[in-house]
């Protein structure tokens, strides 16, 4: 049986998550990206748009653009509409903000891991189920679309 | 991090929970990004004052902090908020989302901020020095201070600027420590585009360099000189379009008086050349479309100044706005008491214009007007209210922003 593949990198914040990928190679920002009530992407200039990141585990280079990122990211949050992990080349420290304060202030463990020792732009595609494990700072890729 | 003996009494909850908390994220954060200790700030600047951005989760969490006793410790301004205080029945704001508004400016007040509602605190009340270490959100104030005045703030972000705000301090990463912040790629202009250089290439500047910069400082090269408000218009663009939140301009930024000292003696990464070829096609791409209807003209991303009032009072002066396009200027209390002292506001107002006070269109609830072509002189209303008002967007300078405004159309007279 073949192995799954496995990506090592620096895990942030704590937490296990197993959902779908959604990839993107262009850096993204929060306040005017998504709809916080459906986490819809809504930034017209980004491919992603019309997307859903609710419940995904969300790829993409690092964060872009408005500080105001973790306030609309806590909003998606509040509604069960926020991505539920996220894995970057280099996370800015606002995207990782987003995710301490969710667990302070709602008890939800978003784990974001980055630098890791493969391009995960090569070997992660959109629809990838995979484990996404923050302690560790380990990406298991455990089905392919 | 080693922590000081006060710090770690906070951190174990010594000073009360919100401290307990802010130092908890801060401390956190700085481990993330191999920081050894905190260091104190002169000054912080919030970003989810709006409604917009802090929504119920924000009210959720400001009410905790408050009910904990939460108070800012330095000097804590506010970037502008969802609604203008005054006139928001006149822009047709909901009056729920005033209703919020208010929770959250009531709510950030108790804690003891200073409520400027307004994206350029560098102008007044919140003016850093050089060298200074700060905490600021808002990327095009983060970039100003950073890269005009020459202080050190990281790109802060909404609640992680609560929470320096509510204990002082920031962990000692990125920007604040100066060999973080030489120059990585050259941006060199040709010399044609350096000869011609104009104030309506600012934000298109800004515009492009925001895109090809991608994570890396820019040292901008052939900029002869630059006035406050165009420092203000070319920073702002580049961090809407990049997550720059510093650059250094030869000759007009201070740690960048000549193309050694941006670079701290080292060797840019990569050079990039632009010449007006370029200007003019980034200006194309920041127009989608060039012709027919235009319902608004908006201008004062970032908030206007007080000379920039002047020069819209003095092109508006004895002229009448165009009866089917509104003019909108955004800016804040401050400029906006003076400008009423010195006559502008009136002139403005006679001619038509509305003046947007404590928000912008970038934050303000918009929908019941239905607007669908923008005119701005802004390279961040240029980038975002496709997205924020749905409009489609021309991008040209002031002087001409306030010519479409009267004569109601794009392009010369027929």
């Amino acid at each position: 049986m073949k192995s799954n593949l496995i990506l090592n990198g620096k895990g942030h914040t704590t937490g296990i998550v197993k959902a779908q990928a959604v990839v993107s190679r262009n850096p993204f920002g929060f306040w005017q990206g998504i709809d916080p009530k459906s986490g819809k992407v809504i930034d017209k200039r980004h491919d992603l748009v019309g997307q859903s990141l609710k419940g995904k585990i969300f790829v993409f280079p690092y964060g872009r653009g408005s500080t105001g990122t973790p306030g609309i990211f806590l909003e998606a949050v509040r509604n069960h509409a926020a991505p539920a992990a996220i894995i970057n080349l280099n996370s800015e420290p606002m995207i990782i903000v987003c995710s301490l304060l969710a667990e302070e202030f709602y008890n939800v463990s978003i784990p974001i891991i980055d630098n890791l020792d493969k391009n995960p732009f090569e070997v992660i595609h959109t629809g990838d189920w995979l484990i996404v494990n923050g302690e560790s700072g380990t990406i298991e890729i455990i089905a392919e679309k | 991090m080693r922590l000081t003996d006060e710090e770690k009494k906070i951190l174990q909850g010594g000073q009360g929970e919100p401290r307990r908390i802010a130092m908890k994220i801060l401390t956190h954060l700085g481990e993330a990004f191999g920081a050894e200790r905190m260091i104190p700030v002169a000054s912080a600047h919030l970003v989810a004052c709006s409604y917009q951005i802090a929504g119920e989760a924000g009210i959720e969490i400001y009410t905790r902090l408050v009910e904990q006793g939460a108070r800012v410790s330095v000097p804590t301004t506010l970037d502008p908020g969802s609604i203008d205080f005054e006139r928001w029945n006149e822009f047709k704001t909901p009056k729920e989302y005033v209703k919020r508004q208010i929770v959250i400016s009531e709510l950030l007040q108790k804690m003891g901020v200073i409520p400027t509602w307004s994206c350029t605190p560098y102008y007044f009340l919140n003016i850093p020095l050089f060298g200074q270490d700060l905490a600021w959100s808002e990327s095009s104030a983060v970039i100003f201070a950073n890269s005009v005045i020459g202080a050190r703030t990281n790109r802060m972000s909404a609640y992680l600027d609560i929470c320096a705000a509510i204990v002082g301090r920031v962990p000692y990463f990125g920007l604040h420590i100066p060999e973080n912040r030489k120059g990585e790629i050259l941006i060199e202009l040709t010399s044609e585009l350096s000869d011609h250089f104009s104030d309506v290439y600012f934000p298109v500047l800004g515009y492009l360099i925001g895109q090809v910069s991608e994570d890396k400082i820019p040292v901008i090269n052939g900029v002869p000189s630059a006035s406050f408000d165009q420092l203000k218009a070319f920073g702002a663009s580049a961090a809407a379009t990049g997550s720059i939140a510093l650059y250094h301009m030869v000759g007009v930024t201070p740690e960048a008086r000549n193309l050694n000292e941006a670079f701290q003696g080292a060797k840019p990464l990569k050079k990039i050349q632009i010449g007006i070829g370029d200007i003019q096609e980034t200006m194309e791409n920041m127009r989608t479309y060039t012709s027919g209807k235009i319902d608004i003209v908006a201008v004062g991303c970032p908030h206007a100044s007080i000379e920039q009032m002047r020069r819209y009072a003095k092109l508006l002066k004895g002229k009448h706005v165009h009866k089917e396009i509104e003019l909108w200027i955004c800016t804040n209390e401050v400029v906006e008491f003076m400008a009423k002292k010195m006559g502008y506001i009136k002139t403005i107002e006679k001619a038509g214009g509305r003046i947007m006070v404590g928000t912008c269109l970038n934050d303000c609830p918009l929908s019941k007007w239905n607007f669908c072509c923008l005119v701005t002189d802004s390279g961040k209303f240029t980038y975002y209210t496709p997205t924020t008002i749905g409009t489609k967007c021309y991008y040209t300078g002031t002087e001409e922003c306030i010519r479409i405004a009267i004569e109601g159309r794009i392009g010369e007279k027929q």
